[in-house]
């Protein structure tokens, strides 16, 4: 079949050419990132970066103002507990929803569903203040604990749990295990996958989150990378080279943790009955 | 709504509790716990912070912090901040975790005042209110009462390369006609003729294209924009027809506050801060000089604009009374200092006049030509042009320049704010 | 087997597990975000300004300002044609890549990461990139650099002087996006029966009406999902605006969608009118929460005629 091969050489050509496209502005954070302020902004565009020797990588994690290594621990902390924190918690509510007959639970579903078409600007201030009352400005405690309640992953897991094959459960309470055995033991070794995904997706989140972690973690040992980043941008000048390898470094995690994931994410939304 | 706010803050503060309860923690400020000197407990100094932006020159961040370790009658902890500042201090300020002492531009705005978030600081200053030059003071004066201590002055001028003016055979320009011709003149195939920003200088021209067509931001009863006139409409459109006139670089690889442009040949002309003439000098020598704005059509006049980062104290400080004793020992009486944090890292005016001679970077030469122009012909903020009137007016101009609205037309809407603004802060 | 398992446990044993499973995560909702929220429409009733306690109560003052501010309705405006843009764009471009990844027989795997990774990537690091390499107007930026080897002008792009910053902020969020909605709709794809597709290659369907009369129909509810997220991700556009058209002089009059415009009024440099801001939002919550029901409701309704 002639036209069949044709179809399909055309798809590998665009294929080929899209991720080319997709993958660019990867390649070129790497240029900036090994390249010098004056290589970066020099009047011919080039694709071969002018200082591989490393240089902006030694001077962003010597930089003293910059707490770089301190910053990636406390994005990473923060992220961390966060994913694990949200995952636990959400699918705990996601399986109560849908599993435990209760008169409030369509009330607290519709709560939950309406706060996702609440923009999150609109609670930005109010939260502030209110964490800053309860002593949490500085803490890692104002950082993580009021990003642990998401309305998407809660509602999410609860349309999965939705379509989870009742006859584990069963089998479960049959040998007379209660709520509580029967959900760690029998039904979340049964949701890697989408586990995985709605960590990810939080995780991301968390990683790039940059206004929250600038208000609140006021205190310099607080600082987490996005917000360290931003040190470069100053009223009086913008170091490209540094702010590039920053941005590398900053990127690197995510794009370990996505590339590790990815097959359980791709499972995971396959049974989430996101739709 | 019979729903009162005590009970509402009760309510919320009840939840709180609850949530405390939860998370079992009490409540570390993560800040050193002060010990209130009005008790004089022990002899103990009361601990303050002290927030600042982050400026970009070296040095400056170890400066403050020197100033700080020296001051013995409290313990001074400064705070360097990174991102948005003004966002930064607005949201710190609605808390309880104030800043005791921050910075701010031009002191604090008329909300902040009209809100109670800042103490006015006019005995602190005393008799030094005269030593401060008058324009840079006037935006931190309401109601009679000073209410922020100037750190130091900043300016912006016109940075020109000297050979390249002479090669295309023109003289620094005096006027705004000159100004269009120079720059089209010394402009060829790779250097820009004029560059202040890369929003082709809307955002950082606005207020001298009303000073130089002879104009202030307000009529003289301070109930109106002082530029409703033809002659700033004719202005206006200048301006337009200069973008259009292929001589302003509208995109360089920085912004207009930073020398990269100039100094790396992008461009003959810049609109930039005296901050940076320490690099503009290291890097061309003596190839370059400055001048103020060129006057606008017959009833103008140069102009250059001036400010000042200045300190203010919170309402809601641990200590505001130890906090105005040292923003007045480190801002008033230590001047040493003023001329260290002024004169070290990249190059300022200090805000008190008299010490203007000790800065030995405007002894001579372009450091010299600004200071004259400060003196001569700076022109500073007014309280009453409220961020949001400034905001309209950015509007105006931006829609003048890029969409040929009518200049009159558009100067009408900027007036109708700030008088609706005026009327609203004086309520 | 039911009946066994309703005898092993009572009713107020069941109200008891309710709560301790759904009980942490409804008091965190409570607390961080209901308080929030309820908070922001007691302020939009108020003049309040640089405070969190207001006094002077102005009742439906603010709502009434806004709907005749006409940078607030622009700003409505300016988002319409953002949200009209670029929904469809996504949508086709993401369902596109799904079916040229789905039909890949060598490196499949590859082909999805390099269409999922940009998911993982920040708004500010993307908005560097594009700002400041991709679409930078001086004569270093790529694009520009390209289009003079085309014997073309340097372009300013986001100097607001032409409309070509629709064009960054499109692709900026396209790249961000696609891959995101291309997965979803990929396992959409999966979940599609083989036999569907074999019954039609014995009708002789071919490509196009293939993909017409029998995957996009069984991609419905999928379909629908996506459109719903978009829809919501549109209405709250925030970041790529922000981040690529702020500088130190403010954000500029133009391209200024609806949450950029409320959150330079509420938190902007200098002011800080938390009840404009408040109602602006509360404004926005409502046309999210009418537009999302509308849909749902038009999708259940087709869904009713085609059962019966």
């Amino acid at each position: 079949m002639k036209s069949s091969r044709l179809v399909s050489t055309l798809r590998y050509v665009a294929l080929v050419l899209l991720a080319g496209l997709f993958l660019m502005p990867f390649y070129v954070l790497l240029r900036n990132a090994f390249s010098t302020q004056l290589g970066i902004t020099a009047p011919q565009w080039h694709w071969i970066p002018d200082s591989l020797n490393g240089d902006n990588i030694k001077e962003l994690f010597n930089n003293r103002n910059v707490p770089i290594a301190r910053s990636l621990a406390n994005s990473a902390t923060v992220s961390i507990i966060q994913t694990f924190g949200t995952v636990a918690i959400s699918a705990m509510a996601g399986y109560g929803l849908a599993r435990i007959e209760n008169r409030l639970s369509r009330v607290i579903l519709g709560m939950t569903v309406l706060t996702l078409m609440v923009p999150a600007a609109v609670t930005f201030i109010p939260s502030f203040v209110m964490v800053s009352s309860l002593g949490w400005i500085s803490t890692l405690r104002g950082l993580i604990i009021p990003g642990l309640f998401s309305a998407f992953a809660t509602f999410l897991f609860r349309q999965y749990f939705l379509g989870f094959p009742k006859e584990l459960e069963e089998a479960a309470y049959i040998d007379g295990a209660g709520y509580w055995r029967t959900f760690w033991r029998v039904v979340m070794p049964n949701t890697y996958g989408i586990c995985a995904a709605i960590g990810t997706i939080i995780f991301i989140g968390s990683w790039n989150a940059f206004l929250w972690p600038l208000l609140i973690g006021q205190d310099r040992s607080y600082r987490t990378i996005q917000v360290a980043l931003s040190q470069f941008m100053t009223s009086q000048r913008i170091d490209m080279p540094q702010l590039f390898v920053g941005a590398a470094v900053a990127i690197l995690p995510v794009v370990l943790v996505f590339i590790f994931l990815q097959r359980y994410l791709v499972q995971g939304v396959e049974r989430s009955g996101i739709d | 709504m019979s729903f009162s706010r005590r009970r509402f803050l009760a309510l919320t503060g009840g939840l709180a509790t609850a949530a405390m309860g939860v998370t079992g923690c009490g409540s570390n400020t993560g800040r050193p716990n002060s010990g209130s000197s009005s008790a004089g407990g022990g002899g103990s100094k009361p601990a303050l912070s002290q927030w600042y932006h982050e400026y970009g020159e070296d040095g400056v961040q170890e400066a403050v912090e020197r100033y700080a370790k020296a001051y013995d009658k409290a313990d001074i902890t400064v705070k360097w901040n990174p991102g948005e500042y003004e966002k930064l201090v607005s949201a710190a300020l609605l808390t309880d975790k104030v800043p005791d002492i921050f910075e701010y531009g031009n002191g604090p705005t008329l909300d902040m005042i009209k809100a109670g978030q800042v103490l006015d600081v006019t005995d602190t200053l005393g008799d030094a209110k005269d030593q401060f030059s008058a324009p840079v003071l006037a935006p931190m004066i309401w109601e009679d009462k000073v209410w922020a201590i100037p750190q130091t002055v900043d300016m912006q001028m016109l940075y020109y390369r000297k050979s390249m003016l002479d090669k295309a055979g023109v003289q620094p320009p005096q006027t705004f006609d000159e100004l269009i011709d120079a720059a089209k003149a010394v402009k060829t195939k790779d250097v820009g003729g004029f560059f202040a920003g890369n929003d082709g200088g809307l955002g950082v021209l606005g207020a001298l294209l009303i000073w130089s067509a002879g104009f202030e931001y307000l009529n003289e009863g301070k109930d109106g924009i002082g530029f409703a006139d033809p002659a700033m409409y004719d202005g206006l459109a200048k301006f337009r027809e200069f973008r259009k006139s292929g001589g302003v670089l509208e995109s360089a690889s920085a912004d207009w506050f930073d020398a990269a442009p100039f100094v790396q040949g992008e461009t003959a002309m810049q609109w930039t801060g005296l901050w940076v003439l320490p690099q503009v000098q290291k890097a061309l020598g003596d190839d370059f000089g400055v001048i103020p704005f060129p006057k606008i059509g017959t009833s103008g006049r140069q102009a250059v604009p001036i400010g000042a980062f200045s300190s203010v104290v919170s309402a809601k400080g641990t200590d505001p009374d130890a906090a105005k004793a040292f923003i007045k020992w480190l801002w008033v009486d230590k001047e040493d200092y003023q001329v260290d944090f002024s004169n070290s890292y990249g190059t300022h005016i200090p805000a008190k006049t008299a010490l203007a001679p000790k800065a030995d970077k405007l002894a001579s030469g372009a450091g010299a030509d600004a200071a004259k122009f400060v003196a001569e012909m700076g022109h500073g903020p007014d309280l009453l042009w409220t961020p949001a009137t400034a905001q309209a007016y950015t509007t105006a101009l931006s829609n003048i320049v890029l969409k040929n609205a009518d200049p009159k037309g558009e100067i009408a809407k900027v007036d109708a704010k700030a008088k609706a603004e005026i009327k609203r802060v004086n309520g | 087997m039911s009946t066994v398992v309703t005898r092993l446990r009572g009713r107020q044993d069941r109200n008891v597990w309710f709560w301790v499973f759904v009980g942490p995560f409804f008091l965190g909702l409570l607390i961080f975000v209901y308080i929030p929220i309820v908070w922001s429409v007691y302020l939009s009733f108020f003049d309040a300004r640089n405070t969190v306690t207001p006094t002077r109560f102005v009742g439906l003052g603010n709502y009434s300002y806004l709907l005749q501010d006409r940078a607030f309705l622009t700003s409505m405006g300016t988002f319409t044609v953002f949200a009209a843009f670029i929904v469809p764009v996504t949508f086709a471009g993401s369902l596109g890549l799904a079916l040229l990844v789905n039909k890949a027989k060598v490196a499949k795997a590859f082909f999805r990461s390099a269409f999922f990774l940009p998911t993982a990537c920040s708004y500010v690091i993307a908005a560097m990139i594009w700002r400041l390499s991709f679409f930078n107007g001086a004569r270093f930026g790529l694009v520009n650099t390209l289009l003079r080897g085309l014997g073309f002008d340097n372009v300013n792009w986001l100097g607001g002087g032409n409309y070509w910053y629709w064009l960054v902020l499109v692709t900026l969020r396209l790249w961000l996006q696609v891959g995101f909605y291309m997965i979803l709709f990929m396992a959409g794809l999966q979940r599609i029966p083989t036999d569907t597709y074999e019954a039609a290659a014995i009708d002789g369907a071919r490509g196009w009406n293939v993909f017409r009369y029998i995957t996009f129909p069984q991609l419905r509810s999928t379909s629908v999902a996506v459109l719903l997220l978009l829809l919501i991700a549109a209405f709250q556009a925030f970041d790529e605006f922000y981040n690529t058209l702020i500088s130190v002089g403010g954000y500029p009059p133009f391209a200024r969608p609806p949450l950029v415009y409320l959150y330079l009024i509420s938190l902007g440099g200098g002011t800080q009118d938390l009840g404009l801001g408040s109602a602006g939002t509360i404004i926005l919550t409502v046309l999210i929460a009418v537009i999302g029901l509308a849909q749902l409701k038009i999708v259940s309704l087709r869904s009713k005629e085609e059962t019966s």
